[in-house]
């Protein structure tokens, strides 16, 4: 009967209930709200969850708690029961110009916990209503206000109601109370905020009261595997001594993205800002930013070992295993090895000395500097050029240049060993940037004397193996016999020489254009003309022509001129970095994606191929809206060098993304894979776009 | 090394930035700004007396607030009668809500009965930065001696409902007559509220 009747109540008494009930649902103009029961009956004194649901207008929004700069948080007045205080979602950051708000797009749902009367007569109903103003925002801002009520039988028994799984969904929306300790303390623009969570790549705070903090000033995050800190400049009511600042702090790691509710007492005899042991001494936990702040020690050590991993970069193997066949050879390995170093280590102290001069001289230059000048790549390619016909037998340098064979004079393959070393060390720098980045940032930003120590600390590491060999003859026992695979081997070797070359052409090609390659190629032409003649012609004319060919082969490198700004790559969707378009993008609210990269840049290559062409990130790209920001460091570009500075870097690559909203941006690792970018772009639900 | 430089850095920057922002008891950032009527004014122009701005939006619910009870032109004619300087200004962008020409600022004052000393247009919202104004209405008190003496909200309750100005506590009120009796400001820096400034975006 009670069943049979039920469509029609709400019909049958609408008329008279209209003064007594408010219906769960209103619409206004730009929000559907709708209050949602977990419950389908009540018990008299129970506890029990409600949401308010808004459904609000695309590109409009509510607000948060704590507003923010502008705006109204939602409030619900209740009467007709017992109503806990709201427990709110994690809000996103809406950015309107100089304005950061906090609020909702889309959806929000705010839970409060009611309590039935303890009287309350199982059989009677249970009518809590809620007066709910919001103040909704676009461009322009409009309070509405609706009455809402909801409509429960009390029974004896509770029973849950089909809504109640979508508000334990809600709920998992709202920040759980953090499960870690976290510490606050003043920093030098307002408070720092630190927790131990590891390897937190993006965090941000939403203090829950206006003042405490800046809204809109960026939060500089400083993380590593011990924990994080944010440095969180303060708003015009700083947080007193003895009082707690409490809010949300959200926290983004490889696992994903986590929102906890955080509270912190400012602690007493903080002072009325920074001492100066705040400012020189960084306790535990909150870490020096990773990667200029090294020591000496760890940036020696670091060289050290980057310099030994040189010997393994394939610019450099090659010239290394022609060392190694000398060694297998006769000969005073000690002289030799020492002279090897000596090369190493006089051309590191040399490309030391000159960037100091440069540095001195105001320069902004940073690591593998050297291949900004077309000449410099040219003269390098000749050069592998003529080891590459060397090992293919097409000529010898007064009998060898590697030291095989026999009869050489001492001095000779001592020379020819000090010019190995220094080949190994010119060709090893384009590899270099990679793997010491952190100490050559350090050793850049260093007076010159520890600058030199870390650059020959880098040589030694190079020189490492090879010194090894020469002056341990146990170990030579680990190298193979010699005999007649050696020249075949040394003939092998040429063609990785000569693919240098090709990569070293087609670099140019980026710096000087079609008609320095062809230039180049001409010089390449006369290189290996010279070397005939020297092998076909006789007597003075010999001399003479080679010397002329090689004179003409080297004239080329004066015409070398660099083109005008290399345009990057027409791609629609890439766009020359420029600061200007980075801000104006960030303005927008937009991702971005900054990929500062160089085509004499190894990693850079192998990165865009593996990783940023693959249509995966693409679609990715597309589908977030991040825009793609290229800047082209093949040739120097003090903009650039900047970037890299800031960034704690001295060479390229460096990979950005900057999230809406965000304030500072995520540093991508050097070596890069589909699924770390895909991963690190996906949009956070805490970082909507918004264009109000 | 690093740190040295940094603690230097901030040191060096610090002070820069808390003269470049309204900061309460420091001297009001300086402005040359156009009015409705077509002159230009200065800041120091009105040394000596007590100077308020109060940054305005017509169609912001929270500045319609304090028109339509009348509340704000009370004010304005009280601060005036006294010798203050009342300055309204409009940092709304073009084509953004609230922006008006000089004309249309004046004909909305008449309309409504307000009476501003005068009314500083500031379409590319320079004056609206300078200050750091946030919200319409967002109020600022500058003393005699060129010192900012109160920021924030009109009153103390953030809502735009016209009912709530007689419970509210009256910031503004109570700052200009601490200045004038040469009292201290007891809330000198208070919670802004209402709309955003709809600076260009």
């Amino acid at each position: 009967m009670r069943s049979l009747l039920r469509p029609f109540l709400p019909a049958l008494l609408a008329a008279p209930m209209l003064a007594l009930a408010a219906p769960p649902e209103a619409v206004t103009e730009h929000v559907q709200a709708r209050l949602v029961s977990s419950q389908a009956m009540v018990a008299p004194g129970q506890r029990f969850t409600v949401a308010l649901e808004q459904k609000i207008k695309p590109h409009w929004h509510t607000y948060w708690l704590n507003p923010g700069d502008s705006g109204q948080a939602t409030t619900l007045e209740w009467t007709g029961a017992q109503a806990g205080a709201i427990q709110w979602p994690t809000p996103s950051i809406q950015a309107i110009g100089p304005i950061v708000n906090y609020g909702y797009e889309g959806r929000a749902a705010l839970l409060v916990e009611l309590t039935v009367p303890a009287d309350a007569k199982p059989g009677s109903r249970f009518k809590p209503a809620a007066a709910v103003k919001w103040l909704v925002c676009k461009d322009v801002c409009i309070p509405e206000d609706v009455s809402l009520g909801l409509d429960l039988p009390v029974s004896a028994e509770a029973k849950a109601g089909p809504d109640a799984a979508q508000i334990e969904e809600w709920r998992g929306a709202i920040p759980k109370p953090a499960t870690f300790a976290v510490q606050l303390k003043p920093a030098p623009q307002g408070v720092r905020l630190s927790g131990p969570t590891a390897s937190v790549t993006k965090a941000y705070f939403f203090a829950d009261t206006w003042g405490a903090v800046a809204h809109s000033a960026p939060q500089a995050l400083k993380a590593e595997a011990g924990g994080w800190a944010l440095d969180i400049p303060a708003g015009d009511e700083p947080v007193p001594v003895g009082k707690p600042l409490s809010g949300v702090v959200v926290l983004t790691t490889a696992a994903g993205e986590q929102a906890w509710a955080v509270s912190a007492a400012m602690p007493e005899g903080a002072g009325k800002g920074p001492g100066p042991a705040d400012l020189s001494a960084p306790e535990a936990g909150a870490t020096p930013s990773p990667e200029s702040d090294l020591g000496l020690l760890p940036a020696l050590a670091l060289a050290l070992v980057g310099g030994l991993i040189l010997n393994l970069m394939p610019c450099v193997f090659p010239v290394l295993s022609i060392k190694a066949l000398a060694l297998v050879s006769e000969g005073n390995h000690k002289a030799e090895g020492l002279a090897y170093t000596a090369g190493v280590l006089l051309s590191f102290a040399a490309l030391a000395a000159v960037l100091i001069v440069l540095r001195a001289g105001g320069q902004q230059v940073g690591w593998g500097f050297q291949f900004h000048s077309p000449v410099f790549v040219l003269v390098v390619a000749y050069l592998l050029f003529l080891v590459g016909l060397n090992l293919s037998g097409v000529f010898e340098f007064g009998g060898s240049f590697t030291g095989v064979g026999s009869g050489l004079a001492a001095k000779q393959g001592l020379a020819g060993s000090f010019f190995t070393g220094v080949l190994a060390a010119v060709v090893a720098t384009p590899c270099t940037a990679p793997f010491m980045g952190a100490a050559l940032a350090f050793a850049l930003a260093q007076p010159a004397v520890i600058m030199l120590a870390v650059f020959l600390a880098l040589g030694l590491g190079l020189a490492l193996p090879f010194l090894i060999l020469a002056f341990w003859p146990a170990a030579q026992r680990w190298l193979p016999r010699p005999g007649a695979w050696m020249d075949k081997f040394k003939q092998f070797l040429a063609f990785p020489m000569y693919a240098a070359v090709v990569w070293l052409l087609w670099v140019l090609a980026q710096q000087a254009g079609p008609d320095g390659v062809a230039m180049a190629l001409g010089g390449l032409v006369l290189i290996a003309f010279a070397l005939w003649l020297r092998r076909a012609s006789q007597g003075v004319f010999s001399g003479v022509a080679t010397l002329a060919s090689l004179a003409l082969a080297l004239g080329v490198v004066h015409w070398i001129k660099p083109v005008a700004a290399a345009e990057v790559k027409a791609e629609a969707s890439i766009e020359a970095y420029s600061a200007e378009r980075l801000a104006e993008l960030r303005a927008q609210n937009k991702p971005v994606f900054v990929n500062m990269t160089a085509s004499w840049c190894i990693s850079c290559l192998v990165n865009e191929r593996v990783a940023l062409s693959r249509p995966e990130v693409k679609d990715a790209f597309a589908k977030a809206g991040v825009a793609y920001l290229k800047g082209d460091w093949t040739r120097e570009d003090p903009n650039i060098t900047a970037v890299l500075k800031a960034h704690g870097r001295s060479g390229v690559p460096l990979y950005l993304f900057y999230a809406p909203g965000a304030a500072e941006a995520q540093v991508l690792p050097q070596i890069l894979t589909p699924g770390l970018i895909v991963e690190a772009i996906a949009p956070p639900p805490t970082a909507s776009r918004s264009s109000t | 090394m690093t740190l040295l430089r940094r603690s230097l850095l901030a040191a060096l920057i610090l002070p820069a930035l808390a003269h470049a922002a309204a900061t309460i008891d420091a001297p009001a950032p300086a402005f040359t700004a156009t009015t409705a009527d077509g002159k230009t004014v200065n800041l120091a122009d009105f040394k000596g007396r007590t100077v308020v701005l109060e940054w305005t939006n017509h169609d912001c619910p929270y500045v319609r607030k304090h028109y339509v009870s009348g509340n704000m032109q009370s004010q304005q004619k009280a601060a005036t009668a006294q010798g203050v300087v009342w300055l309204q200004v409009i940092s709304s962008a073009p084509g953004q809500q609230g922006f008006v020409d000089g004309a249309a600022a004046q004909k909305l004052n008449a309309d409504r009965g307000a009476a501003p000393t005068a009314i500083l247009l500031d379409p590319k919202g320079e004056l609206g930065k300078l200050y750091g104004a946030q919200t319409t209405p967002h109020m600022y008190v500058i003393k005699a001696d060129g010192t900012l003496a109160y920021k924030g909200g009109i009153d103390s309750i953030a809502t735009p409902d016209k009912n709530d100005i007689a419970k509210a506590e009256p910031y503004v009120t109570e700052a200009l007559a601490a200045v004038a009796a040469g009292r201290k400001i007891e809330k000198a820096s208070t919670r802004p509220y209402g709309c955003s400034v709809k600076y260009a975006s």
